[in-house]
């Protein structure tokens, strides 16, 4: 009977070790933080050496390269016990459907003395906003601008437009010296064109396409199309399946410019080239020249807390220290990118400028397409707009298949 | 107790005593249950889970929301389908035509071979490589202006400019030529176990009688190697509709649709556009048309024998 009974109770000890999670220590020595951006532990890291430090709390980032793997991850996490302590998310639509799922912890108490401290912008505090109540702090913020290879500039005797004809007119002598004027990508970043031609032409069009008040359909979206359609039609695009690092191409002069966030920056000299010697950037003029400011797009991504997270209080403690300037100072200047925290400065002085020229009212801040637009109208989108990059003439099916799932969404969400 | 049951009993006491005591002892049923429940939780019950999915709307987040079968109508419906469903279809016709074929006429060409096995080293190495790491190489293969393209163009052959992996159903093809590179191997090396264990009279007499290689294998080897090609064949066709990590890496199906399978639109349904229920509908859908295309071949194959 003994010897009966010993399986059993094996079977029953594996299924309850299984279904027992870890139990919350008072104070860990480290927190885990989940992000989807792997390329970015090691400045994780440099930041973690610093709350060691001051906080007595090391970080290990746990770096997700794959998007979709990296949100069920997370959404998983909501229903079990393993937890991350802290991690990286978007803000928009995305951000509201795990606020909606009640998983976040409240961060308005961060916001409202970050803000009095000088520590944080109100103008983000509108990204973080759901239900009058704040959620997560940002972990980056950006600004999307065009950057080239200066060098390939010099070549040719060009200097950063000023208006759009001068950026059109810039492209046609790149490609008449056969060089492809600007990168492009039907991989996750298909949106860029779009955003940018709709953004620059009709900013209200822009957020009436994110909440719903407009059509995709609509005459005016099928004009932009249509200029998009020219763009890539006269060859000033790269090629949208080529698997070579965007950065590695704009170094080597195959693409002589590439719009991407400030981040990019980080990527920039990963590659060994120095800010305002090897490559610039600028603000990409407005296609409408009537239009009073130049629309320029910004993301912002949160760090956040789970509500139920198993060292809740040593995670919000580390969310109040990640905003003031020590730590910002670290985390900016190991990417050599904007800090959200005012106060910081990078050695890089055009990035510098850029920021503060940010507030000065000369621009229109547009909220990156990414989480301007709600997830499953994104998703159709980035689809659709992959398969017009390979086929230009079909974008009044891409733009009808925008618009069902945008049918779909918007016929179960307030508008 | 009916007729049929008197003879249910009986057939399990002829079991009984034609198995011995093993049977008989009352703790095997316990022993049994760590697997079996392991089986369970791991197997069933995650399918079971997937099929109540199926019939809700989930996000992922919060409550599943019963809606029947609608999901199920939805894919009748969806723009993505026909070109998921050409695709799987061409997955299939491709892997029984490049790695199942390649690989028979890898085995047929070098079982007889002296130091045949160096001849099958090629084909046989990419098969202890990652799928994950064949579609990164073959991705940079493939990609625009890649190393394809120059041999095609060395070659003075068509596609030399074309980008391989942009325009389907093109680039499907380009995909299953990928994989076949790393499953022709296996295939080859089954076929080569059981070209060597076939018995060697009939294959003698066959060639005493006058028989050409060609005829030798079209009437005699063929015939015999039939068990075991059902068996590769039958691996192949449930590979095949199955297939996704090699169209996840090189494409993610895109771009736009033009390369997704099946399997494919019910990752990127769950895992990317977060329609847990509808990505669940396609992986029981996918599920009952691998199942019952399994069923089919095999009693055909039974029935044909």
């Amino acid at each position: 009977m003994r010897r009966q009974l010993v399986p059993l109770a094996l079977a029953v000890m594996l299924a309850l070790a299984a279904c027992s999670g870890s139990s919350p220590s008072a104070k860990p020595s480290q927190l885990t933080l989940y992000n989807d951006k792997g390329a970015w532990t090691p400045f994780f890291n440099q930041v973690g050496q610093l709350s060691r430090k001051d906080l007595g709390l090391g970080l290990k980032p746990v770096g997700y390269s794959d998007e979709p793997t990296y949100q069920a991850t997370i959404t998983a996490s909501f229903r079990t016990n393993v937890k991350p302590d802290l991690f990286t998310w978007s803000t928009g639509g995305r951000l509201g459907e795990i606020v909606g799922a009640g998983g976040v912890s409240d961060t308005s108490a961060l916001w409202q003395d970050g803000i009095r401290n000088g520590d944080l912008s109100a103008a983000l505090q509108s990204y973080y906003t759901i239900g009058g109540k704040q959620y997560c702090v940002p972990l980056n913020i950006s600004y999307w601008v065009m950057f080239y290879n200066k060098h390939v500039f010099d070549q040719y005797g060009l200097a950063p437009p000023t208006t759009w004809a001068g950026l059109v007119q810039l492209a046609a002598t790149l490609k008449s010296h056969g060089v492809t004027p600007f990168y492009q990508t039907s991989v996750l970043f298909s949106f860029i064109w779009f955003e940018q031609l709709v953004a620059g032409t009709d900013p209200q069009l822009y957020d009436d396409l994110s909440t719903g008040r407009a059509s995709y359909t609509d005459a005016r979206v099928v004009a932009i199309m249509k200029q998009w359609k020219q763009l890539i039609d006269a060859g000033y695009m790269s090629d949208p399946g080529s698997k070579i690092d965007p950065a590695v191409q704009l170094k080597s002069g195959q693409v002589a410019m590439a719009s991407f966030g400030t981040w990019f920056s980080t990527s920039m000299t990963q590659q060994q080239m120095r800010p305002g010697v090897d490559y610039g950037f600028f603000v990409i003029p407005n296609v409408s020249p009537a239009l009073p400011k130049t629309s320029m797009v910004f993301e912002s991504g949160p760090l956040c807390v789970e509500n139920r997270a198993a060292h809740l209080d040593s995670s919000m403690q580390f969310l109040k220290w990640w905003l003031q300037t020590p730590a910002q100072t670290t985390w900016a200047n190991s990417r050599g990118d904007v800090s959200a925290n005012p106060k910081v400065k990078i050695p890089d002085p055009a990035v510098n400028t850029l920021n503060g020229d940010a507030g000065s009212g000369r621009y229109q801040l547009i909220n990156r397409y990414f989480e301007a637009a709600p997830p499953p109208v994104l998703n159709a989108a980035l689809d659709a707009f992959g398969g017009f990059m390979v086929d230009t003439n079909s974008y009044p099916q891409a733009l009808s298949t925008i618009q069902k799932a945008a049918d779909d969404y918007w016929a179960t969400h307030k508008r | 107790m009916t007729a049929s049951g008197v003879t249910a009993a009986g057939r399990w006491r002829r079991f009984r005593a034609a198995t011995g005591s093993r049977t008989r002892r009352p703790g095997a049923g316990v022993w049994a249950l760590p697997a079996v429940a392991l089986v369970a939780v791991l197997l069933y019950m995650p399918f079971l889970w997937t099929v109540f999915l199926s019939l809700t709307r989930f996000d992922g987040l919060g409550t599943p929301a019963f809606v029947g079968l609608k999901n199920y109508a939805d894919f009748l419906h969806d723009p993505v389908a026909p070109t998921a469903l050409r695709n799987t279809l061409l997955w299939v016709a491709g892997a029984l035509v490049l790695p199942v074929g390649l690989g028979l006429l890898v085995a047929a060409l070098t079982s007889d071979l002296r130091h045949g096995t160096l001849y099958r080293l090629p084909f046989v190495l990419p098969y202890a490589f990652s799928g994950a790491g064949v579609a990164v190489v073959w991705g940079y293969i493939f990609q625009p202006h890649g190393a394809a393209n120059a041999v095609l163009s060395l070659l003075g052959l068509p596609g030399g400019h074309t980008s391989l992996l942009l325009y389907g159903p093109g680039n499907t093809i380009a995909l299953i030529l990928a994989s076949a590179w790393q499953q022709v191997g296996v295939n080859s090396l089954l076929f080569v176990v059981g070209l060597q264990s076939l018995p060697r009279e009939p294959l003698e007499a066959a060639r005493l009688d006058g028989a050409g290689e060609l005829q030798l294998f079209r009437y005699v080897t063929w015939p015999l190697l039939r068990p075991l090609a059902s068996v590769v064949i039958g691996l192949a066709l449930v590979a095949s509709l199955k297939t996704f990590d090699v169209v996840w890496v090189m494409t993610q199906g895109g771009p736009g649709n033009s390369s997704e399978t099946l399997a494919v639109t019910m990752y990127k349904q769950t895992f990317v556009a977060n329609s847990y229920g509808y990505g669940s509908a396609i992986a029981v859908l996918l599920t009952v048309v691998t199942g019952l295309a399994t069923i089919s071949y095999l009693r055909w194959q039974v029935r044909s024998r």
